[in-house]
Order: C-alpha cells, then sequence, then structure tokens
C-alpha cells in the first residue's frame, strides 16, 4: 500500500457536507467508476450480472449501479473496493468490451431531501433545462449545469447525483450549494 | 390629496389598514399596500413626475401599465439606483425613494428647457443633419453632448451588489397573461391535467378586471378573479408567476421570462432580484391584452393628460384620480364608445366631470354627463400640469373648458409583439381599427383574448377558453369546459381619428418626443416606409418600444402617402417586449464563477508554495512560483528554467488533453488522424504526433503512447483537448465508423507531472518501486505502467518538452498532491524546483518546440519543418489537402532569432523584413511566433517564420513593430538554441 | 431550439454544437485527388429551404446527429445517429 495520503477533489481531507433547508450535499469521495465501452450495435455485456441500461437511463443491481453514457458506452459505480475488482475483471474479460478507469476522474455530490420529491425537483429546475421526465427516478444523464457539463442520476424521488470533471469540482459544489441555499423558504414580508 | 374617499372606492385593491411611506425627489409621501409609485403619486397630487426625452417638456403619468412613455423614474440610491424605472409598474414599498430623471437644476425649473425654444432645430433627422462634420467631433464633441442633453436617467457605476438566477420550466402550456383570457384559458386546461404555468408581468393577476370595476356572475369581478385563482393555486399541475414578463418568443416553442422576485420589497434579503426563466412549452396562449393608444392634439403631452382607459384603471382599482386637486374637473376625449365607460366610472365613484369630446357627430351620452359630440380637443393650458382645454365643437367653435384631467381613448391595440417575434406579420382589421396577430406567428403560440381583437370581457373569457381548448386538442387532451360567468355587454363602436388637424405640435410619441409634424417631414424627406421613418424620426425606440405610439405614427403616415394602413404595415417586433436587465440575463454567475474554473490536482500546493496563477481556457495553472527576496516575475523564471537545465523541476502539466482510445481497430483509427505513421508503434512505446485539418493545414500536436495491443493514450495541448476529441469523434462516428474503436477522455483522473532535467532520472528512481530506469531500460520516448510510492498504479512517459532529460509521471488524480509532495520531499537534495507555465514556455521556445503560437491555423507541416512527418504511403486528415500547390510551395520555415545587440528585445509579433528594404506588405517575409528572454542564451531570442528561412542562417533581418516605432536588427539563428543534436534527452 | 435526438429525445440546442452541411459526410477516396477535396472542404450548399446538417451532442452522449432542417422556418424535419447515416450509405 503506498503511504501517500490521497486529497479530495475540493482540496478538503473529509467529504464535504451541507444543509440547506431541506436539502443535504454530501460529497460522496467512496464512489468508484468504470467505464466501459463496446462496439456500437453489438450486445451489452453483463458484468457480474449487472444490467447496463439504455438511453438516459440509471439501474441498480447488487453492489453497483450502471448509467448509460453513449451509444454502447456506460458508467458502473460502486463503492465496495472488492467488488470494483470483480467487475473489472468481468469487464476485461467480456468480449468486446474496453475498460477505462473513471474513479479519480468525476467529483460526485449526493443531494438528499429529507421534505420528499419537491425540494429536489425545485432543485433541478434551476439546474437543468430538461423536462422533469428526464431527470424522473431511474434516469441519468450528461446535461449542462449553468456552463459546467455535468452527469445528473435520479437515484430516487428524493435523490440526486450530480458529477463534474474532478477538475471543476469547486464550481461544481458552488453552484450547487449556491442553488440549493435559495431554495430555502424566506418568511414573506 | 386625489385618493377617492372610501366610501367611493370601498372596492379598491389597496389595503388602507397598511400605510407606506415613501420619497419622491426627497419630499416624504404616504401611500398604501397594493399601490404602484404612480397610483401613489396621484394620491399625493403629484402630477409632474419628469421632462421628456428631447424637449424637456414637463411631463406626467400617461399610463397604469408597462407601456408608460413618460414616468421614468431612478428607483433606490447607491449602488441599487435603478435608472428608468417605470412609476406605473413600481410596487410601492415602506421606505421607496424615488427620484425624477432628465434635468438641470430642479425637476420644476429644469434649465434643459430651453431645448423646447430650439424645437425647430431638433426635428427628424436632426443628429443625421446637423451632427455631420467635421469627423473629428462624431465621438469627443458631439455624442458626449448629445446624451448629456438628451438622455434617460443614468447608471449608479457601482458594482450590482444583488444576485440572480436562472431556471427551467417544461409545461404543456404556458399562458401569457392572467387577464381575463387568460385566466380562463388556464382554467380550462388546468382542469384538464395538463401541466400549466401562468404567467403575468403585473404583480396581482386579474389584467383589466382588476381595472374595469364591472360585474361577473352579478359580483364584483374581482371576487371572480380571487376564486379562479384560489383554485389554480390549489392544483397541483398548475404554477401561477406573478411578476412574470414573457418577454420573448425562441424556436420551438421555447420562450423567454423574469421573474421580479424581490423588486417589491425594499431589499432582496437572502433572496435573488430576479429569475430569468427559459420556459419550453408545447403550446402557449398570448392573452397579454392590449394597450390603449391615444390622440395626437396640440400640446397634447401635458401632466394630467393620460390614457382614458388608465384613468378608470386609477379610480377602480387604486381609488385614486390624477388632477392637482381632487375638485379639478375631468374631461374625456374620445373617437369610441371605451371613452364613455370611463366617464361612468368616474360619475359612480363620484369624481367631478367635465364631460366627454366625442369626435363621432352621432355620440350620445351615456349617463349623466355633457357629450360634445363631434368635437375635438384642439389645444390645453397649464404650465407644470393641466388647467384649460380647448375644443372645437362641431360647429367650429372654439372654447376653453376648465379642467385638471383629459382622458384620451382613441382605441385599443391588441399586444401583438409576442406573436410578432418570427416574422410573424401582423394583419389590420378595418372593422375593429386595430393590427391582430397574423397567420403566420411563431407555431405553438395561440393569441386569445383582446390581444386577438377579443377585448369585451365576455368575449375575452370565451376565447380564452377556446384557445384552451384548441391547444389541448392539438396535445392530444379533452377538456370539458368550464361554463362562463355572465358578463355584461361593452359597446365598442368606433370611428377613424388619428390625430387632430393643427399647426401646433402634438406629440405622437411621448418618450422620444415625436410630433405628428416630424412625420410630416420624415414623409416630406422620403423616409415614408415605416421602418425608414421610425429610424428617421427615432419613434418607438427607446424603453417603450412605442407600445403608445407606433399605430398611431404610422396611421399617419398612411394618411400622408395614401397607401392605407393595411399597406404600410408596422415595423418589425423583436424581444424583449419590455425592457430586461443585462444582469438577470447574465443568469447569476458573477466574479470569479462567470465560468467554471478547472483546478489542477496541485492546485493546492502550488497556492501554498507562492504561485502566481494564469487562466488557460477554463485552468488555472501556476505562472511562476515567487521566492523571497524576488521582486520582479523575470527573476522567478529564469530561476526555475535554469533550474531544469542544470537539475530537476516539477510542472503539473495535468491540463494537457488526454484520451484514451481503444478496440481491435485503434491503430488503424490513429494512422489516420495523425499525419505520421502510428500503427508501427510498439506498446510501452510513445511517439509525437502531428494532426492535420483537412485544409492541410496544422491543427494540433501531441504524443501518443502505446500502452498495449489495441489501446494507446493520445495527448493533446491543453487549449485544444475539447475540440480534438470533438474531431476524433467525427472521424469516429462521421468518417469511418466501421472501424472498431471507442474514445473515452481522460484528462481529469490522472495527475500529470512533468519532471525534467539532467537530474530527473536519479529524482524518479526515489519514488518508482523496482522499475529500472536506465537508458537502456527505460529509453527516450519508452512509456509504462508501473506503480510508485509504495504500490500506487501510475504511468510513466519519457517524453521532453524542455529538451532535457525529462519524464511525465501520471497518478490518479488524488494523489497528484501528496505526490508533489514527495517529489519536492526526495528530490531536496538535487535541487528539485517547481516551475510554471512561463518556465514551462521559454524552455520549449529555447528547445524550437512548437506551441499554440506557432499552430495559429495558418501553419505547414513543412513551415515546422515536420514536412517529412505527413506519410505518403498512407491515407490521413489533410494529408491529401497538404500536398496542394498552394500549401507545398510556402517556403517560410521556423526560425531562431537573436538580436544582433545582445541587451535588445524582440517583440511577439514583429514582421520580418530584408535589410535595407521598404518596408510594407510586398517585402514581408514573416513573423515573430514566440519571444522571451532565454537564461540559458543570456539573451532575448524568439522563433519566428521566416521566408526560406532554412537557407538563411546567419543573415541579419529587421524585426518591425510598427505600431511602436519598433525596427530592430535579429541575426538568423536554428530553431533550437539548446542542444541542437538531441543529445541530453536521449541520454 | 430543440433538437430531437433520436435517443435521448427533445434536448435543447446549448447542448450541442454546429458544424453545418451533412455533406461532410462524403469524405472523397484519397485517390480522388485534390480537386475533390477542394470541393469537400471548400464547397457547401447554402439552402433557403431543407437542409440536412450535422450537429454534436457536446454535452451530452457526444453523438454526432444528422438534423433536417427548413433554414427558413428553423422547422425540425428529423434527426438521426450521424454513425446511422453513413453505416446505411444515405448520406
Amino acid at each position: 500500500m503506498t503511504d501517500l495520503i490521497p486529497m479530495g477533489p475540493l482540496g478538503t481531507p473529509d467529504p464535504a457536507r451541507a444543509t440547506h433547508g431541506a436539502l443535504t450535499l454530501t460529497e460522496n469521495t467512496a464512489l468508484m467508476l468504470i467505464a466501459v465501452a463496446t462496439r456500437p450495435g453489438t450486445p451489452a455485456p453483463h458484468p457480474l450480472g449487472l444490467h447496463l441500461p439504455g438511453p438516459g437511463l440509471w439501474s441498480q443491481g447488487q453492489g453497483a449501479a450502471a448509467f448509460w453514457t453513449g451509444p454502447g458506452q456506460w458508467m458502473i459505480e460502486t463503492d465496495v473496493p472488492d467488488h470494483a475488482e470483480r467487475l473489472r475483471d468481468a469487464i476485461r474479460s467480456a468480449p468486446g468490451a474496453r475498460l477505462t478507469e473513471q474513479s479519480d476522474g468525476w467529483i460526485c455530490v449526493e443531494v438528499t431531501s429529507d421534505a420528499g420529491a419537491a425540494p429536489i425537483r425545485a432543485l433541478l429546475e434551476r439546474l437543468v433545462n430538461l423536462s422533469p421526465d428526464q431527470v424522473a427516478p431511474g434516469h441519468a444523464t450528461r446535461t449542462l449545469l449553468h456552463h459546467l457539463g455535468c452527469i445528473v442520476i435520479r437515484r430516487g424521488e428524493d435523490h440526486l447525483a450530480v458529477l463534474a470533471p474532478r477538475s471543476a469540482a469547486g464550481s461544481l459544489w458552488h453552484l450547487l450549494s449556491e442553488t440549493a441555499s435559495r431554495q430555502v423558504p424566506v418568511a414573506t414580508v | 390629496m386625489s385618493r377617492l374617499d372610501l366610501s367611493q372606492s370601498r372596492d379598491a385593491l389597496i389595503d388602507r389598514n397598511r400605510p407606506l411611506s415613501f420619497t419622491f425627489d426627497g419630499r416624504p409621501y404616504q401611500g398604501f399596500a397594493g399601490d404602484t409609485l404612480a397610483s401613489a403619486l396621484m394620491a399625493n397630487g403629484v402630477q409632474l413626475v419628469g421632462r421628456s426625452f428631447k424637449y424637456h417638456r414637463p411631463r406626467g403619468i400617461f399610463s397604469a401599465g408597462s407601456e408608460e412613455p413618460n414616468a421614468l423614474v431612478t428607483l433606490r440610491s447607491g449602488a441599487r439606483a435603478e435608472p428608468n424605472t417605470r412609476a406605473t409598474m413600481v410596487e410601492l414599498f415602506d421606505g421607496l425613494e424615488a427620484g425624477s430623471q432628465n434635468h438641470v437644476g430642479g425637476l420644476k425649473h429644469d434649465l434643459m428647457a430651453v431645448n423646447d425654444l430650439a424645437a425647430p432645430f431638433l426635428s427628424a433627422g436632426f443628429y443625421y443633419k446637423t451632427f455631420m462634420w467635421p469627423r473629428a467631433f462624431w465621438e469627443k464633441l458631439y455624442e458626449p453632448a448629445i446624451r448629456r442633453a438628451a438622455g434617460l436617467g443614468k447608471l449608479s457605476m457601482q458594482a450590482d451588489p444583488d444576485s440572480y438566477d436562472r431556471g427551467y420550466l417544461h409545461p404543456d402550456l404556458l399562458v401569457i397573461g392572467a387577464g381575463a383570457a387568460g385566466l380562463m384559458a388556464a382554467l380550462t386546461a388546468a382542469r384538464a391535467g395538463a401541466e400549466v404555468v401562468l404567467a403575468d408581468e403585473d404583480a396581482r393577476m386579474g389584467g383589466r378586471l382588476l381595472a374595469e370595476g364591472g360585474l361577473l356572475d352579478g359580483a364584483p369581478a374581482t371576487q371572480w378573479v380571487a376564486q379562479v385563482l384560489d383554485e389554480l393555486a390549489a392544483l397541483p399541475n398548475v404554477r401561477l408567476m406573478p411578476r412574470t414578463t414573457v418577454f420573448g418568443v425562441y424556436d420551438h416553442g421555447i420562450y423567454g421570462a423574469v421573474e421580479r422576485v424581490s423588486d417589491h420589497l425594499p431589499t432582496p434579503g437572502t433572496r435573488v432580484r430576479q429569475t430569468l426563466w427559459r420556459i419550453t412549452a408545447k403550446r402557449a396562449i398570448m392573452a397579454t391584452g392590449a394597450t390603449e393608444r391615444h390622440i395626437p392634439f396640440a400640446d397634447n403631452d401635458r401632466p394630467g393628460v393620460l390614457l382614458s382607459g388608465s384613468l378608470r384603471a386609477y379610480a377602480n382599482r387604486w381609488g385614486v384620480t390624477p388632477q392637482a386637486r381632487a375638485t379639478d374637473p375631468v374631461l374625456i376625449f374620445t373617437n369610441n364608445d371605451d371613452g364613455h365607460r370611463t366617464a361612468q366610472s368616474l360619475l359612480a365613484r363620484g369624481v367631478p366631470l367635465a364631460g366627454v369630446v366625442d369626435s363621432r357627430s352621432g355620440a350620445r351620452s351615456l349617463g349623466e354627463y355633457t357629450t360634445h359630440a363631434g368635437a375635438m380637443v384642439t389645444g390645453t393650458k397649464g404650465r407644470h400640469g393641466l388647467r384649460r382645454v380647448q375644443i372645437r365643437t362641431a360647429d367650429g367653435r372654439d372654447s376653453w373648458i376648465p379642467c385638471g384631467v383629459l382622458g384620451v381613448a382613441g382605441g385599443w391595440n391588441p399586444n401583438v409583439q409576442l406573436a410578432s417575434h418570427h416574422r410573424g406579420r401582423p394583419v389590420w382589421d378595418r372593422e375593429r381599427l386595430t393590427f391582430l396577430p397574423g397567420p403566420d406567428g411563431p407555431a405553438g403560440l395561440i393569441p386569445a383574448g383582446a390581444a386577438c381583437g377579443h377585448g369585451s370581457t365576455i368575449a375575452a373569457l370565451a376565447d380564452g377558453r377556446r384557445a384552451a381548448q384548441t391547444a389541448l386538442a392539438q396535445l392530444d387532451r379533452t377538456a370539458t369546459a368550464p361554463a362562463l360567468p355572465q358578463a355584461e355587454e361593452e359597446p365598442s363602436a368606433i370611428a377613424a381619428l388619428w390625430h387632430v388637424p393643427g399647426k401646433r405640435r402634438a406629440w405622437v410619441d411621448l418618450q422620444n418626443d415625436v410630433t405628428v409634424k416630424d412625420i410630416k417631414l420624415s414623409h416630406q424627406e422620403n423616409m415614408r416606409s415605416v421602418e425608414h421613418m421610425k429610424r428617421w424620426t427615432t419613434l418607438g425606440m427607446a424603453t417603450d418600444q412605442g407600445k403608445t405610439s407606433n399605430v398611431t405614427a404610422l396611421a399617419v403616415m398612411a394618411e400622408l402617402t395614401g397607401n392605407g394602413i393595411a399597406r404600410t404595415g408596422t415595423t418589425v417586433f423583436r424581444p424583449p417586449y419590455t425592457p430586461v436587465a443585462l444582469s438577470v440575463l447574465g443568469g447569476g454567475d458573477t466574479g470569479a464563477n462567470f465560468r467554471p474554473r478547472r483546478l489542477t490536482p496541485t492546485h493546492h500546493w502550488a497556492e501554498a508554495n507562492g504561485a502566481t496563477f494564469v487562466e488557460v481556457g477554463q485552468w488555472m495553472r501556476a505562472q511562476w512560483y515567487a521566492q523571497s527576496g524576488e521582486t520582479h516575475w523575470r527573476q522567478s523564471v529564469d530561476r526555475e528554467a535554469r533550474a531544469v537545465r542544470s537539475a530537476v523541476g516539477l510542472c503539473d502539466v495535468t491540463t494537457l488533453g488526454k484520451i484514451d482510445v481503444q478496440g481491435p481497430d485503434a491503430a488503424t483509427f490513429l494512422d489516420r488522424i495523425y499525419a505520421n505513421t502510428i500503427s508501427t508503434l510498439k506498446p510501452g512505446r510513445v511517439r509525437y504526433g502531428l494532426m492535420l485539418r483537412e485544409d492541410g493545414f496544422v491543427y494540433d500536436d501531441g504524443t501518443c503512447a502505446c500502452l498495449g495491443d489495441g489501446h494507446y493514450v493520445v495527448t493533446t495541448t491543453t487549449g485544444n483537448a475539447g475540440l480534438v476529441f470533438q474531431r476524433m469523434e467525427f472521424a469516429r462516428q462521421c468518417l469511418w465508423p466501421e472501424l472498431d474503436v471507442t474514445l473515452i477522455s481522460t484528462t481529469d483522473a490522472w495527475a500529470q507531472i512533468a519532471v525534467a532535467g539532467p537530474k530527473s532520472r536519479a529524482l524518479l528512481e526515489r519514488v518508482v518501486d523496482g522499475v529500472d530506469l536506465s537508458n537502456d531500460a527505460f529509453p527516450f520516448m519508452a512509456c509504462a505502467a508501473l506503480t510508485v510510492c509504495g504500490g500506487l498504479p501510475a504511468r510513466l512517459f519519457r517524453i521532453s518538452f524542455s529538451g532535457e532529460l525529462a519524464y511525465e509521471l501520471a497518478v490518479p488524480a488524488r494523489y497528484g498532491h501528496a505526490l508533489m509532495e514527495r517529489l519536492m520531499e526526495r528530490g531536496a537534495d538535487l535541487g528539485v524546483t517547481p516551475y510554471g507555465t512561463e518556465a514551462l514556455a521559454v524552455l520549449r521556445i529555447e528547445k524550437g518546440h512548437a506551441a499554440g503560437a506557432e499552430l495559429n491555423g495558418q501553419t505547414t507541416a513543412a513551415m515546422l519543418g515536420l514536412g517529412r512527418m505527413v506519410s505518403a504511403k498512407k491515407d490521413a486528415i489533410g494529408a491529401v489537402m497538404s500536398r496542394r500547390e498552394g500549401l507545398a510551395g510556402d517556403s517560410r520555415r521556423l526560425v531562431g532569432l537573436q538580436p544582433v545587440d545582445p541587451a535588445g528585445k524582440l517583440p511577439a509579433g514583429a514582421h520580418l523584413f530584408a535589410e535595407g528594404v521598404a518596408q510594407g506588405l510586398a517585402t514581408d517575409e514573416g513573423w515573430i511566433t514566440s519571444a522571451c528572454y532565454s537564461p540559458h542564451v543570456e539573451s532575448y531570442i524568439a522563433l519566428g517564420f521566416l521566408d526560406r528561412g532554412d537557407q538563411r542562417l546567419g543573415e541579419v533581418i529587421r524585426c518591425a513593430n510598427p505600431l511602436e516605432g519598433q525596427d530592430i536588427p535579429a541575426r538568423v539563428v536554428p530553431a533550437h538554441f539548446v542542444d541542437p543534436e538531441g543529445g541530453r534527452l536521449r541520454d | 431550439m430543440l433538437i430531437p435526438h433520436p435517443l435521448l429525445g427533445l434536448r435543447d440546442a446549448q447542448e450541442f454544437t454546429y458544424l453545418g452541411d451533412a455533406a461532410l459526410l462524403n469524405r472523397p477516396d484519397p485517390a480522388a485527388g485534390e480537386a475533390a477535396f477542394a470541393d469537400y472542404v471548400y464547397l457547401r450548399d447554402n439552402p433557403a429551404s431543407v437542409h440536412r446538417e450535422l450537429w454534436f451532442h457536446e454535452q451530452g452522449d457526444r453523438s454526432w446527429l444528422v438534423v433536417t432542417r427548413n433554414t427558413l422556418t428553423h422547422e425540425i424535419l428529423g434527426a438521426e445517429l450521424a454513425r446511422d447515416v453513413k453505416l446505411g450509405g444515405t448520406a
């Protein structure tokens, strides 16, 4: 094991966390990301039985989840290191499948609501120019957040994840926390 | 005071229990919650609120809505001061400060009022006629003088302290306007289950229903409005957006809207001030209502003259009338039945009425007041406010009627602007004497109610329902139609009267001070098309965009040309419908957050170690690391460059684009992307790669490392990372989709640090885990996947940008910071030195490596001395065109330049000439691309392209920079100032 | 504008970058020589009507699309994956 100490994308030793009203933002530093690609038009692999979903979709399996990133391309997420290693082996042995390690390429911020779907929906309205059905639970898509290219995953009615290129972590955190803080209702005058 | 008694206006939509204090021009006043600044000023008897644009004439409130041409005020003070706000749209809040504009000295005694005496010289087109010569005066004299004299409010010139937001909505139906038609449309669609957004520019929804004082189902219409709004507010599929102006229609059902979130509050507090909404709607209903027009007559611009329908609105909605004294009688001038409705409303509220002047000969009173049928208003008196009105009766007699207010009713213009945003041309309706939305308006936008000529309450309600049913049917939804409330009949007969003939000035456009005379002059000077007239007279060009003047003006022009109004047509309406602040269009991201910033993995380390940063695209890169005692950046840069040449330096090069290329056809694919051959590259080796554009010029360069069979990593320059990826995807998807290859960007995943200098191997040997880095085992252009620092997976590339023995070491990005620290620590005794982009540039210029300045889209491979890299044995992007005569024949070559005077400087961008020639385009032989001080050469050096440069080594040429009067002799030398044989990087 | 992405549905044009005439799919055979390439690189039709053009879903799935658009009205008549167009030989 290396003795080098890793640093999070925000330059902080511990994952960042902030609460704005019903919304809590948490940096997910445990997430490992593995990009999988196949020749477009060939059947999708099923590494360890994980279902790789169709365009615009996200699907959760045992110990891992996956979302579509382009024709013949997916990203697999897991926060279990051993499972990640087994997944990598499974991808390497799947015919025609290519693996690219992306764990260090992204910052992932989990946004959860303790008041159901409404605060998440309100936040999404201020973040992305997508219709509610394009960001409904079970959907994931790459899109623009303000001027930043991001991946938006709706993990549940009250749960959203946003991935941005690691180098833009500060910008993502700023725009998410700023936007979330504006959703906190102000007492009417 | 002109607030009506409680007994006369119990139903007014103001809260008399909530008095609010405000100031206007420093004087304190009181109003009530529910007031606008305009209604509150009226309640306090303030008639004079501003000075006109050009002639500085006294002006008063003219309307009750967003069409207001006169009552422009500066709201708030300090950094929040906002000029040109319409008093009619400003909701009163406690402590509001407002000030009048466009006067020198006091509002009552404006010194610029002398402009009015100079009116004969300020007629249509005077800018074009007067300020022609001399040309040198345009910017220095004429423009500042004109701007000072004729202007609107002044900017605070301070930074905007407020924040702004943006948002996106995707309803089935957007209803624009919440008057009778809009409410009925929203109700119909909402009950059918459609996702509905209802937006209205007013703080209070209801539109004209709030202003008419009429009955619906036998009760005040405001009650019906409240019921409908309650029902809509309770539905989960409806979003009510008051204070929201839909300002533009864009392609494919996209609408721009601004929500004024906290403009009605003293300060926004923690809220945003405004939100920009981008609304993508499957269908939209344009229920934008209508704007009343006036009838120009002599001296019709005095304070106290206003639109009749607005007068009615003030009385009914706010319980105010605009006289200076409550006892001053009110006169109405009309050419249609609607003027009589105002008379009825005022009578019902006990307002003293001087009568109705109706231009129609058969006109009759609709109540207990005098009607002067067949009469016209021909003049006014009153210096700062109306005192008397002159009328000419049907039999030609003139008389003066004392009055404090004159309401003018010239008919209603449907607000067709939004329907005209896609080249849609309004069509003239002869019967209604109005323009209606044309059939060629934006797809999916359905006009309804008064906006398409159905102006009476009963017609607007029915038409709103009809429009919603149309929209729902188009969206395959069925709707049961809600019942329409019972409404009274409203007479609406009208007879054309576009202006009262006369010799004195009669204003058409109050905001721009354009009179009937100006239009006549425009006609006389052959500026007859409406578009020419607009530009010649400036009619309809300011903040109100001619909402109260356009149609009247073109009717006057039609009269002059005899072409008729239908053929004359309107000018083109463009977004925005009403003014939009630039801050809200910016969407809220300002300063450092104006755009995303990308930080390298060692950013925080660099910050802690004294780095100065520079923006490179979105990236922030360390430019140099100043040490204590260094007072000039050159000291730091020279030291860093020397350290690389003599010991070892570290530079974060994560920003270079990295693209993972995999698949059985990867090598074939890369052969077509790069001008040189990649397919012969063996695993564990790196090759320099040159990309051309399809037109044959050089596009980008970088390295290509083969990590294994069918697996490559391509690097690009920092600035081109995104574009190269896009081009490679183009090649993969559009040119050769039959190749089995996939591309993934991994720029952010790896922290990559350049370790450069004669001691770089010694340093790396201390961190890699048991790998032989000797020259034999790991030669120049080798690469390997290995581990460092006790098992951390890494990639090592032996490549050099500086010309020294050098490597690039990549580790997972999260370890970049720690790796930098470790390399600094382990290399301390070797003299390890971090270096920034400036030293990087010095080193590469010394080595003659091309970078952005050389790869500027005008250079060929041959010019760079890389002509032989373009393989003739295979096809590649740009290969064919690079061989065409014009490109292959370009004889300019990359050379080095050194000033003849060792102390001399060479400026980048200077052009190159032979000695003794007359310098000009014909004798131009090239230019300097990059220049710097070289600590290695100990003088300035430069790279440049010089005609036949490869054959002119040793020649002295001139580097000319005529912009700064520079003409510097320089000697042509090889482009390699360091180690031309390349021994250092290979040993 | 809204681009009807064949896989992802209607997406705002802000997510896309524009390249131009879909004739860029028809890269000449290298043996066709300079003249054919000069045509390919420099000559474009600029119709005031229906136009087939290339859009890149840069801030999305990075698909290249062939979009059929009426340049007079901005009406979009259809969109296909450029890859399918090229493989189907209908460019």
